[in-house]
């Protein structure tokens, strides 16, 4: 069923630059001549508010969205959003990267509801069949030279995390993909980011 | 060329959203006049033609709203341009005068009007299916299921309608708008229509509605309806032959009629269930009018029929009628009487897999039982993520100042008001201000009497919320009808001001309503994605225009009490709503405040881009009381810490705006020292 498409879900929260994340993604199986399919809400507010990428790649895709358990990679740039996404659409044995810095909803600030332990969050992730690599990816972009490309340092470790799985693209196309979106001036500071986010994969994987 | 959607490179392949797509069929359509108004999911098209429309040299504008876009994009089609209009599905309800009236004899230049509906609501306050609306005026309607098809729709509306010498209604859908995929460029027409006019063109009288015109033993407007009902027959007989529309051929007795998003989903579902080539398919390009021949053929092959379509049951309303036309008995299952799928929400795949699954007979996909259980239980941790106003925004300090204002001025008058105000809302960023928490369960009241709330924090403090423009007529229905329990407040922002607003102020004053009227002047039309508004100084194409103002505008229509504030400044906001509140009832007169500061998210990114570092606030942690004030702001950069009951801010997340240091009663919060501060970015 479904042939050899490939689904990924992009999770986090309006700013955090997953519309541009999705694009590079697709950008890289449009590379290897396949049809891409993103669906995206962005909820009403410009920052802030819970957004979500679907992104569909194959043969032959026409619709943008995924059903429940189809992602084969949840890439989620807020702890909170990678779970309300991944318990709907995480696939069992599938991969997960999570960048570990909260950012608080409003229901939790006005003291209306709890913002769940992370740790937990990561359990649940595990749980439900991800192979989660967790690091506060917005501490080690800022490292990198800007808070800003976290986004590109979650790829570069979901980049790491593909090696030997199958997957229409490779971390070359990612790397070719992120130069071909990311403006010149923060080019370098992304190309760092992703290597470091893919540094970060390389040794939690090494280290079980 | 400043967006990929200008090149002219036939055959490149490209990843569009569904709006640029819509974007790129004008282009290669060769359009002379492109007009719109921001509204999601629909501004992208317009947004991505104004930014090759000077490289290009063709005409693109963001009209103040879409009944004067609709307007001005009749005037272009008139003098034979080819000319596009861009709108959300309620700014389709704006354009009807127009669209119903433009219809009676038609123009010489293409007229394609782009409609973005929402279904599940995304983004609008209704799920309408404007197709009811193009159906009702008569114009052909086409509805793409790709990007793909969005674009090359786009560009055959443009030849349809100059084929007919009508408008051509296309209806987008959010998951067209806001989905992205892989789209083939075409070539692009070097050629343009002539500008020109002759009041005869090739009618007498064509764009006079009351000209003497003679038809059919019939004279004016009557006449000019009986050669649109016979253009329509045209049109009629045409979409047989359009590449939109097509029998796909199957070898069981389901018959399945899907048009736009329902089309992909149904071959995204045949996939899924390894079903393909199953269920005859007849996919429908053109919505109305249906292609008639094609539906007889298919009709003949099947034995039962499933219409999936996004939005109110359309098509199969048009199948009921036309099976009875032709006499044929035929099962249909769709939205109507059996349900085969939900009228309200949007399709989705999910929904579409099960009802070609059972249609066929077949077991759809599901999750096991062990796993369904295991997501109960871990979805108990989850917490919810309400809208929220951005970090920063001008909008906090407004509504700070004016939820102060109306306590203290609603305990000033305590003899005389129950204390039990209405602030009426409208359409834009602050339309939040209404969106509440979503953690909070709110018991409703059945007794007819006026209740007060208490708020604390912004995202409750509207009490009414409608439609672009509402708030202020909304408000002085109130007045007049007598209410005098409290204060009468609306609010409105800059963009929807000039959109809707101005015949209510008219009105208001004219009428003698004693409300207020708050105007959040953030000058972009922000919410939709910081399109210009004439408060902006600029125009889509990014040529300097005229800034203006709406104390002027305000004062000019005759409201004699005007107040200007800065948001970001609590005191002078609260002291001027109080004061305008407190003229309103004592003069018996509106009254008006514009509260006006550029947007954050605009200023932050200009700091960005010239790579200015912005200040940071933080809070002292030994200073810091709890008194949750700052918290009430309710910016998203102000947190709470539960444990430690001390308010902190987030790094990441602060602009460093200084909004949150004026509410606190004992100055822990304070600037970082580093950085510019955000009121002296350029």
């Amino acid at each position: 069923m479904g042939g050899k498409n490939y689904y990924l879900m992009i999770a986090g929260v309006g700013g955090q630059g997953s519309v541009l994340l999705s694009r590079i993604i697709g950008d890289a199986a449009l590379r290897k001549g396949l049809s891409v399919r993103i669906g995206e809400t962005f909820g009403a507010a410009q920052r802030g508010g819970a957004v979500h990428s679907h992104v569909r790649i194959g043969e032959e895709v026409y619709g943008p969205l995924l059903m429940e358990d189809e992602a084969g990679a949840l890439l989620a740039l807020e702890p909170l959003e990678g779970l309300r996404r991944g318990l709907t659409y995480l696939k069992p044995d599938s991969i997960v990267v999570i960048n570990t810095r909260k950012v608080f909803p409003i229901d939790v600030n006005v003291g209306a509801a709890e913002y769940p332990d992370v740790d937990a969050i990561i359990d649940a992730l595990k749980k439900l069949g991800g192979s989660v690599v967790a690091h506060d990816f917005t501490e080690l972009a800022g490292k990198a030279g800007t808070t800003r490309s976290m986004n590109v340092a979650v790829l570069g470790a979901y980049a790491r995390l593909i090696e030997g799985r199958e997957t229409p693209f490779t971390k070359e196309d990612l790397l070719e993909a992120v130069k071909g979106r990311v403006p010149r001036r923060w080019l370098e500071a992304n190309l760092k980011a992703f290597q470091l986010g893919y540094e970060v994969a390389d040794k939690a994987l090494k280290e079980g | 060329m400043k967006h990929i959607v200008g090149l002219d490179e036939p055959g490149k392949r490209v990843i569009l959203q569904g709006n640029e797509a819509f974007a790129r069929g004008a282009v290669e359509a060769g359009v002379q006049v492109a007009t719109g108004y921001p509204g999601t999911p629909s501004s992208e098209i317009m947004e991505t033609l104004s930014l090759v429309a000077k490289d290009l040299g063709f005409h693109a504008e963001w009209s103040v709203n879409e009944k004067v876009a609709l307007d001005v994009a009749v005037g272009s089609a008139m003098v034979g341009a080819r000319t596009i209009v861009t709108m959300k599905n309620a700014g389709t309800n704006w354009v009807m005068d127009m669209f119903s009236t433009v219809v009676y004899r038609g123009l010489p230049g293409p007229l394609v009007i782009v409609s973005a509906d929402d279904p599940d609501a995304f983004y609008s306050s209704t799920e309408e299916d404007t197709r009811f609306l193009a159906k009702g005026v008569g114009v052909m309607i086409l509805e793409p299921s790709t990007q793909q098809e969005a674009k090359d729709m786009t560009k055959a509306a443009f030849e349809y309608s100059e084929r007919f010498e009508l408008p051509v209604f296309v209806r987008s859908v959010t998951r067209i708008s806001h989905s992205s995929g892989d789209v083939t460029f075409g070539e692009m027409r070097k050629d343009r229509n002539p500008v020109f006019f002759d009041r005869h063109y090739k009618l007498p009288f064509r764009f006079n509605v009351y000209g003497p015109f003679k038809y059919k033993g019939k004279a004016g407007p009557t006449a000019k309806h009986a050669w649109q009902l016979e253009r329509l027959e045209e049109i009629k007989d045409f979409v047989n032959s359009v590449p939109f529309n097509r029998i796909e051929e199957g070898e069981s007795d389901l018959g399945i009629i899907a048009s736009g998003m329902g089309y992909s989903y149904v071959k995204d579902a045949l996939m899924k269930l390894g079903a393909e080539g199953k269920p005859w398919i007849l996919k429908v390009g053109t919505p109305f009018p249906l292609p008639e021949n094609l539906l007889k053929e298919f009709v003949s092959k099947v034995s039962k029929i499933l219409v999936v379509e996004e939005g109110d049951p359309f098509i199969e309303e048009q199948v009921y009628v036309f099976l009875k036309d032709f006499a044929l008995e035929k099962p249909v299952f769709g939205k109507l009487k059996n349900r085969a799928l939900l009228r309200y929400g949007e399709l989705g795949i999910t929904q579409v897999v099960n009802a070609v699954a059972n249609y066929l007979g077949i077991h759809p996909p599901e999750v096991p039982e062990e796993r369904r259980k295991l997501k109960e239980e871990l979805v108990k941790i989850l917490a919810p993520r309400s809208s929220a106003l951005c970090p920063g925004c001008q909008h906090l300090g407004t509504y700070w100042g004016l939820r102060f204002a109306l306590l203290k001025l609603t305990a000033k008058y305590k003899q005389e008001w129950k204390g039990v105000w209405i602030v009426n809302g409208d359409i834009g960023c602050y339309e939040q201000g209404g969106y509440g928490i979503f953690a909070k369960e709110i018991t409703p009241s059945e007794d007819k009497a006026s209740k007060r709330y208490m708020i604390s924090n912004p995202y409750e403090i509207l009490d009414t919320n409608y439609i672009m423009g509402g708030g202020i007529g909304v408000a002085q229905g109130q007045y007049q009808a007598g209410y005098r329990d409290g204060p009468i407040v609306a609010v409105a922002g800059d963009s929807t001001f000039f959109h809707a607003c101005m015949p209510a102020v008219a009105n208001a004053v004219y009428n003698k309503a004693a409300i207020t009227f708050i105007v959040m002047d953030n000058s972009w039309t922000a919410m939709t994605g910081h399109q210009p508004s004439p408060t902006s100084g600029v125009t889509a194409m990014m040529e300097p225009a005229k800034k203006m103002r709406i104390e002027d505008i305000a004062k000019a229509l005759g409201v004699e009490h005007v107040w200007t504030v800065d948001p970001y400044n609590l005191k002078e906001t609260e002291e001027a709503i109080l004061q305008a509140m407190e003229t309103a009832y004592l003069k018996k007169v509106p009254t008006l405040v514009v509260a006006r500061r550029e947007c954050a998210l605009q200023v932050t990114r200009r700091a960005l881009r010239s790579g200015v570092e912005l200040e940071r606030f933080v809070v002292d942690q030994d200073k810091c009381i709890g008194c949750t004030l700052c918290v009430q702001l309710g910016c998203p950069a102000v947190g709470w810490d539960k444990k430690r009951k001390k308010a902190f801010i987030d790094p990441v997340l602060c602009v460093g705006c200084g909004l949150c240091a004026q509410t606190c009663p004992v100055k822990a919060i304070r600037p970082s020292g580093k950085g510019v501060k955000l009121y002296e970015v350029k």
